[in-house]
């Protein structure tokens, strides 16, 4: 036997790296905190992370994309905003509420799955990734901020990439009670 | 030693395009090619492999003081005589060399048959070094190779030990045509190992380099105390800077005596110095290169690259030939030997070298018994 592996402990690269982000210098005391984009989970694996934390990671932005995704009433709106053939009608709100229109997730961030020991003040969380009409080489979060040209390593700030429910125009605020009282009778409401 | 085929990982492109290898696919056809690799075993590395690249290495430098002590052999070389002195210093002066790469024919049994030297400009670099690297530690993550799979490759601790050790003044600065994306990206990935062994490593293109007083100088006018240059020396020494090399005091990498081992008049003068060595061909300079070539030899230009105007003719005698920008030198000729063929496919192994040391292997097919810039670079393993 000879001494060890014959391949090299490490094979890392820093230059050839792109893990530049879309943040400001600016005067306050937050520091970028690495992060990456990828289309779906299998191209998170294939960029040398465990295959499972990349399923793992990519369901919960799936699951985030129902709530912050942002939301339109028309297709048209939507698709002015990200593009002819982006804006499939909501599957999960169909039923309920007549149905409204979300963009496509594009990709995801995969939040601090890749630097899970961050001492951020606020962790970066999972969540989709969306592309505008007008930029489309840019990933952008579901409120609107820039994160990267490219899939891969990159740097976010924490406090832009917090998550918030997708504005949504209110429809159906009438109708609660029927909804309710139809458990009881099956009868019609009109008179 | 044996061809194994395996799923490629989804989405290796986009990773791969990630991390800065833009040419994994040339001219429409694939170059990195991950849906086989080649399985060794250690015994194969270290007795076929490594042991005798470092034995070669050795034979090579040890032809060194002897070109330089012959104008014969100089002229035979086709080196210019302006350069003899400059070159001579070089080596007397012990200019530290970087790396090389051999290019072997083995088949899994036997010895290994140097075919030639590639001491000057050797390519193909990151995807031995990082990209099968990566592909290894990848599919071992995902079990797809089996436990204990291994690499013959230390080629990036290597370099980054050398350039940490090399005492190189600084800023060292990389050079190449700076439109070529595969030499681009080999440099690339030179500057990014020179870096992280603490270097101020710095890209300036080939033509952008300037000359004051004798010394060549950087785009600001400050002169370049180190050198690393991804382009022939012999194309250095005949274009109109090439009288700048002596006067300038700057250290290149590779040095200049290393353009004697990248000329393919070594092939001859290793088999005169150590005939019948086992992993040698027997091998002649061309006296007569107008004349037909006949069965079992392989003519070759003293100065090509990537295969360039290489003509062979075969045991039963089919001929082969690349055509090339390489046919303003002399030749030499080489006993043809086949590579072996796996599937469809023939297959050459390069063996590096970082300094004097073995640093590891990357694979090379192609379609025909002539290696080329468009052969596909396969990963391989070592597994008992």
């Amino acid at each position: 036997m000879s001494k060890m592996t014959k391949r090299s402990r490490k094979a890392a690269l820093i230059l050839m790296v792109p893990a530049t982000g879309f943040f400001l210098a600016s005067c306050s005391s937050e520091e970028p905190v690495p992060s990456a984009v990828y289309k779906d989970a299998d191209e998170c694996a294939a960029f040398y992370n465990p295959p499972e934390s990349c399923k793992a990671e990519f369901a919960k932005a799936e699951a985030l994309h129902q709530q912050v995704a942002p939301k339109y009433q028309t297709q048209a709106e939507c698709e002015s905003d990200f593009g002819v053939g982006n804006c499939p009608q909501s599957q999960q709100q169909q039923a309920s509420s007549g149905g409204f229109f979300m963009p496509m997730m594009m990709g995801f961030l995969a939040g601090q799955m890749l630097n899970k020991s961050s001492s951020a003040k606020q962790q970066v969380p999972t969540q989709p990734l969306y592309k505008s009409k007008d930029d489309l080489s840019t990933f952008r979060t579901a409120n609107n901020q820039p994160v990267a040209r490219q899939t891969g390593p990159v740097s976010v700030m924490p406090s832009r990439m917090q998550v918030a429910p997708g504005k949504m125009v209110n429809r159906g605020g009438f109708g609660a009670q029927a909804q309710r009282r139809s458990d009881q009778q099956s009868s019609s409401f009109g008179g | 030693m044996k061809k194994v085929r395996i799923a490629e990982r989804a989405g290796w492109r986009s990773y791969a395009e990630s991390v800065g290898f833009n040419f994994h696919t040339f001219d429409g056809e694939p170059y990195w090619d991950e849906s086989a690799y080649y399985q060794f075993s250690l015994q194969q590395i270290e007795q076929d492999i490594e042991e005798p690249t470092e034995e070669l290495h050795q034979m090579a430098l040890s032809l060194v003081p002897e070109i330089l002590a012959s104008e014969q052999l100089l002229q035979q070389l086709d080196v210019p005589e302006f350069y003899w002195d400059w070159l001579a210093d070089s080596w007397r002066t012990q200019q530290p060399h970087l790396y090389g790469r051999l290019d072997l024919a083995y088949d899994g049994k036997g010895p290994a048959k140097l075919l030639e030297l590639n001491y000057d400009t050797p390519t193909s670099l990151y995807e031995t070094g990082f990209f099968q690297w990566v592909w290894l530690e990848d599919q071992l993550m995902r079990g797809k190779l089996p436990q204990g799979a291994d690499q013959f490759n230390s080629l990036q601790d290597q370099l980054e030990h050398r350039f940490a050790t090399l005492n190189l003044l600084q800023p060292v600065y990389f050079s190449c045509v700076a439109d070529n994306i595969e030499d681009k990206g080999t440099v690339h990935y030179l500057m990014d190992i020179a870096v992280q062994a603490g270097i101020d490593a710095r890209f300036v293109g080939l033509d952008q380099i300037g000359e004051i007083n004798g010394q060549l100088v950087d785009t600001d006018n400050y002169p370049l105390q180190s050198l690393f240059k991804l382009y022939p020396w012999e194309f250095m020494l005949r274009e109109d800077f090439g009288v700048h090399l002596k006067s300038s005091k700057t250290a290149y990498l590779e040095p200049a005596w290393k353009m004697l081992l990248s000329n393919k008049g070594v092939l001859p003068l290793l088999w005169q110095k150590y005939p019948n060595h086992p992993n040698l061909l027997p091998a002649f300079f061309d006296s007569e290169p107008q004349s037909a070539l006949s069965s079992g030899w392989v003519r070759k230009p003293l100065y090509s690259r990537e295969g360039a105007n290489i003509e062979l003719v075969d045991h039963s005698g089919q001929r082969l030939k690349v055509d090339g920008p390489y046919h303003d030198s002399g030749y030499i000729r080489q006993a043809f030997h086949a590579l072996p063929k796996f599937g469809d496919s023939y297959t050459l192994i390069g063996s590096w070298l970082v300094g004097d040391s073995a640093a590891g292997m990357g694979i090379r097919e192609d379609n025909t018994l002539i290696t080329k810039d468009s052969s596909r670079f396969l990963p391989h393993i070592i597994l008992d």
